[in-house]
């Protein structure tokens, strides 16, 4: 509201006041007290209304003394002839006051109301804009257009952190539209100084910008900056608004770095994908040249110049034991970087020690193994990945068959424990010493006492409980009453209804 | 017999392996070829190596099957028994995972090769006489020692399936289908229950069957002794 504006209002009152105080002159004698007094308040009014109370008042102040002055007897004195007129004078003196005062009232209460609603339509226009972004820097860039907008302000900044805190990246940047003309400045952060917006109205070092931390849930995410020439003069309505925008802004901000991070967790997965094709690659490009090396060693056993050469033998086996040791190798690997592929069924104890057992069948085939059920004519069953566990059975019986006496029984077990199925296999062997009962998990570890010809890579009894624990399940150790070591597997049991044994 | 694979060297190591035990050999280094020479030649078994350079296995198993019933055996250097399984669905008759020993590859050609030739003659099935045991699937009669063996309809049901099948992998989907149908269940579960049973009744030591092997993660293999 500018100073020559106002005294252009005041002095058109005046010159109203005055121009009707000389027309009533020329018409006195036809005119009543009540005639004059209306008039002069209507004057009143309509200074009150255009440039409110002060106005209102100071017309109200000069009426009072035109009135005395010249309409009432004695005129041109203000004296009263009829002491009655003091009490015409005192109540339009005390109505155009009161008048003046309710119409400023009034005037400000409106004002007060329209400046609400706009900030409403911002806070409608700005959720309606976050909606409809699909992208979060586009919320943004809305954000900081509708803050711009509803504070007047010559540019709204929104800044996101990067990393370390003083690592500032302009997300969104809002400018008054006609600044568009003049050239202006690029938004530098170099110009802006961190350190003003850690106090949300705090010292801000220049007056022209006001900044303040955008914090979700205690964490900063960024900064908001407005800037205005000459100054940022916000009343405390605008600050409120500021404040509550800010928040919105704050969310925008943090979507922006979640949209990040999910690109960051995608491409992380794409490592995955990339990690699990490698090692497919791998086992595929390791197995296939093996199996022309076991093929020819083989056809050389057969019929090479002498048949049985136990040259051929060895290829063969150390093929075989190539083999083994891959396989070691790419499970251990899959299960270290989480490439794991479990599929768990409902499958039958009888089925996971019959798969094991053939499948140690070629090294075990003059030991004597034995299996015994407690569970009488019930088929035990639990949930598990068939292949793995069969896996872990092999390495627990091929591990009882390294470390114990050639001529010593096996025995496999299968019992139900609680919610577990529980498969063990026990040996006749030297046992494991105390030291030794946790270590021996751990991968390419060796007991001190372990045979040279143990062959593998000491990574048996690691994948076995690896390959446990990822299904529910897990490997432990336990020494054998009367010599020797119990390895067992536990995995999650199921129930056999019963219909089935119908 | 046709070999189909894209690496010479193993198809030079197969042939050494097999020459001996079977008659002329062809070599096909991908799926087309494979196909134009399984169509003239008709070989009587046809071995397939995936990841061929043109097309995958799975789709060359299928193609074949639409027109021949010729055996297919297929060799894998993956380990997913999900594939092994689809790719008993598409028609291949068995699988062999790499590496592999000789004789366990000729062992599952001569069954293939017998298997095919065996001519079905529909409900004059001669009894089966596997050392002590006699199953007559035809009589639904199954005597061990000479003595009887109740088996219940069910377990009937799942030894005709493999039996059927004899020599060469099912599919645990497959035989669910074919005794339960669409029965509401749990498959899995039934399956194992009435496997581990039929074992029990059969085999003379259940944990380690002769007659029922477990293809782990695949399904049943009935096995024919020789």
């Amino acid at each position: 509201m500018s100073p020559s504006a106002r005294a252009r209002r005041w002095a058109i009152a005046f010159v109203v006041l005055f121009a009707l105080t000389g027309a009533m002159l020329l018409v006195r004698s036809q005119l009543d007290k009540a005639h004059v007094a209306l008039l002069f308040l209507l004057v009143v009014l309509v200074g009150s209304a255009i440039d409110g109370n002060a106005l209102g008042l100071t017309l109200a102040g000069s009426a009072f003394l035109l009135f005395d002055f010249l309409f009432l007897p004695p005129y041109y004195a203000f004296g009263l002839t009829n002491p009655l007129d003091w009490l015409v004078l005192a109540s339009f003196l005390v109505t155009s006051i009161v008048a003046a005062q309710l119409l400023a009232h009034a005037q400000r209460r409106t004002r007060e109301a329209r400046a609400r609603t706009l900030e409403v339509e911002g806070f409608s226009t700005l959720g309606a804009e976050t909606l409809n972004a699909a992208e979060p820097v586009q919320a943004l860039a809305a954000i900081a257009d509708v803050i711009r907008a509803t504070l007047d302000v010559d540019s709204c900044d929104i800044y996101v952190h990067r990393g370390s805190d003083t690592d500032l990246e302009l997300l969104a940047h809002a400018t008054r539209p006609k600044s568009a003309s003049s050239p202006a400045a690029s938004p530098s952060i170099g110009s802006f100084e961190p350190r003003g917006w850690t106090l949300p109205w705090g010292e801000i070092a220049d007056a022209r910008a006001v900044a303040i931390a955008l914090t979700v849930h205690g964490r900063s995410v960024g900064v908001l900056r407005v800037t205005n020439d000459p100054r940022v003069d916000l009343a405390p309505g605008q600050r409120d608004f500021l404040n509550a925008l800010s928040y919105y802004a704050a969310l925008g901000v943090e979507r922006v770095q979640l949209a990040a991070d999910a690109s960051h967790t995608a491409a992380l997965r794409d490592s995955d994908r990339m990690k699990n094709a490698l090692l497919a690659a791998v086992s595929h490009d390791l197995r296939t040249p093996l199996t022309t090396v076991k093929a020819l060693a083989h056809t050389i056993v057969e019929r090479g110049a002498s048949p049985g050469d136990s040259n051929a033998v060895s290829i063969e086996e150390e093929a075989d034991r190539l083999t083994s040791l891959i396989t070691d190798l790419l499970d251990y690997s899959r299960l270290m970087g989480g490439a794991l592929h479990l599929a768990p069924q409902i499958e039958s104890a009888d089925d996971l020690i019959g798969a094991a057992l053939a499948s140690v069948r070629g090294i075990v085939q003059t030991r004597s193994i034995r299996v015994t059920a407690d569970a009488g004519s019930v088929v035990p069953l639990g949930r598990f990945d068939f292949v793995h566990s069969v896996r872990v059975i092999v390495n627990l019986i091929e591990n009882a068959v390294k470390y114990s006496a050639p001529d010593a029984p096996i025995d496999i077990g299968v019992h139900r424990a609680d919610d577990k199925l529980v498969v063990s296999v026990a040996d006749r062997g030297a046992g494991v010493s105390e030291r030794d009962r946790e270590r021996i998990f751990e991968p390419f570890y060796r007991t001190a006492g372990a045979p040279l010809a143990a062959h593998g890579a000491g990574l048996g009894l690691a994948i076995a409980r690896g390959l446990a624990l990822a299904q529910g399940g897990d490997v432990t150790y336990a020494a054998r009453q009367g010599g020797g070591s119990v390895f067992s597997l536990s995995l999650p049991a199921a129930e056999q209804p019963a219909e089935v044994l119908a | 017999m046709l070999i189909v694979d894209d690496e010479a060297k193993i198809r030079s190591a197969l042939r050494q392996a097999l020459e001996r035990e079977v008659g002329t050999i062809l070599e096909a280094s991908n799926g087309r070829d494979a196909i134009a020479m399984a169509e003239q030649k008709r070989p009587a078994v046809v071995i397939v190596d995936l990841g061929l350079p043109d097309m995958e296995g799975i789709d060359l198993c299928r193609i074949i099957r639409e027109w021949s019933s010729v055996p297919i055996l297929v060799l894998s250097a993956r380990t997913d028994e999900h594939e092994k399984a689809s790719l008993l669905e598409a028609g291949a008759d068995d699988y062999i995972t790499k590496p592999f020993s000789t004789v366990e590859l000729r062992a599952r050609v001569h069954a293939a090769v017998r298997r095919s030739q065996m001519t079905p003659v529909p409900g004059s099935e001669a009894p089966l006489v596997i050392g002590d045991l006699v199953i007559d699937t035809a009589r639904r009669i199954v005597t061990s020692a000479g003595s009887d063996v109740h088996l219940t309809p069910t377990e009937w049901g799942l030894l005709r399936v493999l039996i059927a099948n004899a020599g060469r992998p099912v599919t645990h989907a497959r035989l669910f289908d074919a005794v339960w149908g669409q029965a509401a269940g749990d498959a899995q579960l039934y399956l194992r229950v009435y496997v581990a049973h039929l074992r029990r009744k059969l085999e003379a030591d259940s944990y380690r069957p002769r007659l029922i092997l477990t293809e782990p993660g695949v399904g049943y293999r009935f096995v024919l002794p020789p």
